[in-house]
């Protein structure tokens, strides 16, 4: 018997299964073939060495200062276990950042896949106007968060500010919009929609591109009318759409920092703190490096449960 | 064999690749000459400053070469703790524009004790520069920074705009301050603001009108004295005229404060002498004057910037040959007279081309009554964050200073170790 007779978990192509428990050390060497050196690693040396050094690694090494007292370069690192994710379970400031973390993830992701399939549906002739408006759209996607966060910041300053302006000009008081306690996060969360709604834009156009005619055709033969066919035709056909950029678009917003510190640094009185603006604050500002590991974790933990709860909510009735 | 040189080469050409892209610091020796790295945060209108002292140095002598890296102080702050760790890092740093943040990098033994004092030409002449810096930066009586710059805060105002409130002269008194402040407030802030006044991500001015005030933070013991009936009446006092008054806008970062006042929009500020170019490139008809005196007589607030040697720098003799040179006389006066600043020493105080400079005289002339902001606290930095910053801010917004003082007086007392 050749190893090319033999197929994938050790079954015969024909179908009967090799013996059991067959001692590896023991077996012939065409059995051990699937076992050695393939080139194919080699070629895939490079990448996975750099994602282990710099993915993996580091990921694994945060895990082990979540669990001491870190500070980077101090002789002595404390051991406290789990004593890190105790006190933050007891830190306000952590309450209060994970809220709005949350708070930023629902209403952006919300408002975001509604107003992109909107603009995607819109948006899918072919003609002249339709790309203009969609590359226009598109465009904030390619700035950086960084400019954005600082050309915004500069519109919505109440005191020399484009926003005041009009307002004032319409005869209205100037609003402290990043100054409010209660206007600063709804602020940033307009920006950061306005920023990837274009975004959000093409990945439904692409959805929606693939759906096939037929489907819409079948459906106008049945009677279907317009609100019908959105809703039994194109929403059910673009579901994969749907669940990548919904999963897409909550883990970028959990993992909020750029606009936030830009724009607020956190403040006013900390209405905008986020998990990862405190990361920050408690890593390289206060040297608390066993704290911040501590809450990254917290915040991978919650990352995966939230797109674990989506893959569920999403998923076809029994095909995947 | 043969099956395995390709994964032998491949081995070897992605650690060399990998070793290519490591970050090594560019100090070292070559053809006798020594190479130093400097990283700072010195951005705003004082850079030049700092850049011609290292041009300077780098002519002085040919035995050194300094190269300075200006990066904001946020990259600074994110890298210089582990480039240090590794020993990849620069061979001298000013780590942050807080000089409470030196405390954290002696603690972890990154920075190196500066021990070439003295008088001679190429030693650090620490008796010869203000005390209070010196002590700022002294931990277990080791000196572990010098000075890189000193500052007082002095108040900028706008004569046209004082003008057209019929007010002659800036203010020289708490309340001549506080009365001009209001008559300066045109339309309840619509048009114009008595008082950029910052609270966050700014240089701390709110400190200042505390002192005026008769006011404090912390006391000697670290314990807070915000709740104190002396520390609450001086923050009420301003609150209300913000609150009330709207003398000045609420939440303002320090970048704000400036562009309110540069724009025109408001008539005064509290500011450092690297805020004078902006204004001046802005086209404001500014006057620059001392922080009125108040109630127990002339005070300031003071900031200077840490400049430390690296503890895994291969040269530490020349790198304090370095410190030697900056904060030697006469680089110090070249320095004063280009930036504004006033100088780090004290045989300057005196100096009569530093006095006969309109601008650097009052900054220098208010450097006997500046005090630094919570020095050698410990956990001072997260006592602004945690505590004084966001008390200001709920103050500012009209909660009740008795309420609010007596909370945030728990957080600092927890911060600082204070137990009585």
């Amino acid at each position: 018997m050749t190893a090319d007779t033999i197929g994938r978990g050790g079954v015969r192509r024909g179908g009967r299964a090799l013996p059991p428990a067959v001692s590896t050390d023991k077996l012939p060497e065409s059995r051990r073939r699937r076992f050695r050196w393939q080139p194919a690693w080699l070629f895939m040396a490079p990448s996975l060495l750099i994602l282990g050094v710099f993915v993996i690694w580091p990921i694994l090494v945060s895990f082990w200062y979540s669990l001491h007292n870190w500070t980077i370069g101090a002789t002595d690192q404390p051991w406290v276990g789990l004593g890190n994710y105790v006190t933050l379970f007891k830190d306000p400031q952590f309450w209060n950042a994970l809220g709005n973390t949350l708070e930023f993830t629902v209403a952006s992701v919300i408002l975001l896949v509604v107003l992109g399939f909107l603009t995607a549906v819109a948006l899918m002739g072919e003609g002249l106007v339709s790309r203009i408006f969609r590359s226009t759209y598109f465009f904030p996607t390619i700035v950086s968060l960084t400019s954005i966060g600082l050309v915004w910041k500069f519109m919505l300053d109440p005191s020399i500010g484009l926003v005041a302006g009009i307002t004032q000009f319409f005869g209205a008081a100037p609003i402290g919009w990043l100054q409010s306690t209660t206007l600063a996060l709804p602020a940033v969360i307009f920006v950061a929609v306005w920023k990837n709604v274009g975004f959000t834009m093409i990945i439904f156009l692409a959805g929606l591109k693939g759906v096939p005619q037929e489907r819409y055709e079948a459906a106008q033969l049945d009677g279907a009318n317009r609100r019908q066919l959105v809703r039994y035709v194109t929403l059910p056909s673009i579901r994969p759409t749907i669940l990548f950029a919904t999963i897409i678009l909550t883990i970028q917003s959990l993992q909020v920092f750029d606009l936030v510190y830009v724009m607020t640094g956190g403040g006013p009185i900390f209405t905008t703190d986020t998990l990862v603006t405190q990361i920050f604050r408690d890593g390289f500002v206060n040297f608390q490096t066993g704290y911040a590991s501590a809450i990254s974790w917290v915040l991978f933990a919650v990352i995966m449960a939230i797109s674990a709860i989506l893959l569920r909510v999403f998923r076809y009735n029994d095909v995947d | 064999m043969k099956r395995k040189i390709p994964l032998i080469i491949g081995t070897v050409g992605v650690m060399l690749a990998l070793a290519a892209c490591s970050g090594a610091s560019p100090s070292g020796q070559s053809g006798g000459k020594v190479t130093l790295t400097v990283w700072t945060g010195f951005t705003g209108g004082d850079r030049p400053g700092y850049a011609q002292i290292v041009k300077d140095f780098n002519a002085s002598q040919s035995k050194i070469k300094v190269v300075m890296d200006v990066e904001p102080w946020d990259t600074i702050q994110q890298k210089l703790p582990s480039a240090w760790l590794t020993g990849q890092g620069p061979d001298l740093a000013a780590p942050s524009s807080d000089p409470n943040v030196i405390a954290q990098y002696v603690k972890t033994n990154s920075v190196l004790p500066i021990t070439d004092t003295g008088s001679g030409a190429s030693q650090i002449d620490v008796s010869n520069i203000a005390p209070a810096l010196i002590k700022e930066f002294t931990y277990s009586n080791k000196l572990y920074a010098v000075p890189a710059n000193y500052a007082t805060l002095s108040l900028y105002y706008n004569k046209t705009e004082f003008a057209a409130a019929g007010i002659a002269t800036a203010p020289t008194t708490l309340a001549e301050f506080q009365a001009d402040a209001q008559k300066l407030t045109l339309g309840g802030g619509t048009k114009q603001y008595g008082l950029a006044l910052a609270d966050n991500a700014t240089i701390q001015m709110w400190p200042i009108l505390q002192w005026m005030s008769g006011g404090d933070i912390v006391d000697a013991t670290g314990c807070s004295v915000l709740q104190t009936p002396a520390g609450q009446n001086s923050l009420k006092t301003w609150s209300d005229l913000v609150v009330n008054n709207k003398i000045a806008p609420v939440g303002l970062t320090g970048a704000e404060a400036d562009s309110l006042f540069s724009a025109g929009k408001a008539a005064m500020e509290m500011n450092g002498p690297w805020a004078a170019p902006g204004f001046k490139s802005a086209g404001i008809n500014l006057g620059i004057a001392k922080i009125p005196v108040g109630v127990s007589g002339p005070v300031t607030l003071g900031s200077t910037a840490p400049l430390a040697i690296s503890a895994k720098t291969k040269y530490p003799q020349q790198a304090q040959q370095f410190l030697a040179y900056y904060t030697s006389k006469a680089v110090q006066k070249k320095f004063s007279l280009a930036t504004g600043f006033p100088p780090i020493r004290t045989d300057l105080a005196t100096d009569p081309q530093l006095l006969a400079d309109p601008i650097i005289s009052v900054f220098a002339s208010q450097v006997a009554d500046a005090r630094l902001y919570l020095p050698h606290l410990t956990n001072a930095t997260q006592v602004d964050a945690n505590g004084y910053v966001p008390l200001i801010g709920q103050i500012t917004r009209g909660k009740s200073v008795a309420t609010q003082t007596a909370a945030i007086a728990k957080t600092i007392n927890a911060l600082t170790g204070c137990s009585s």
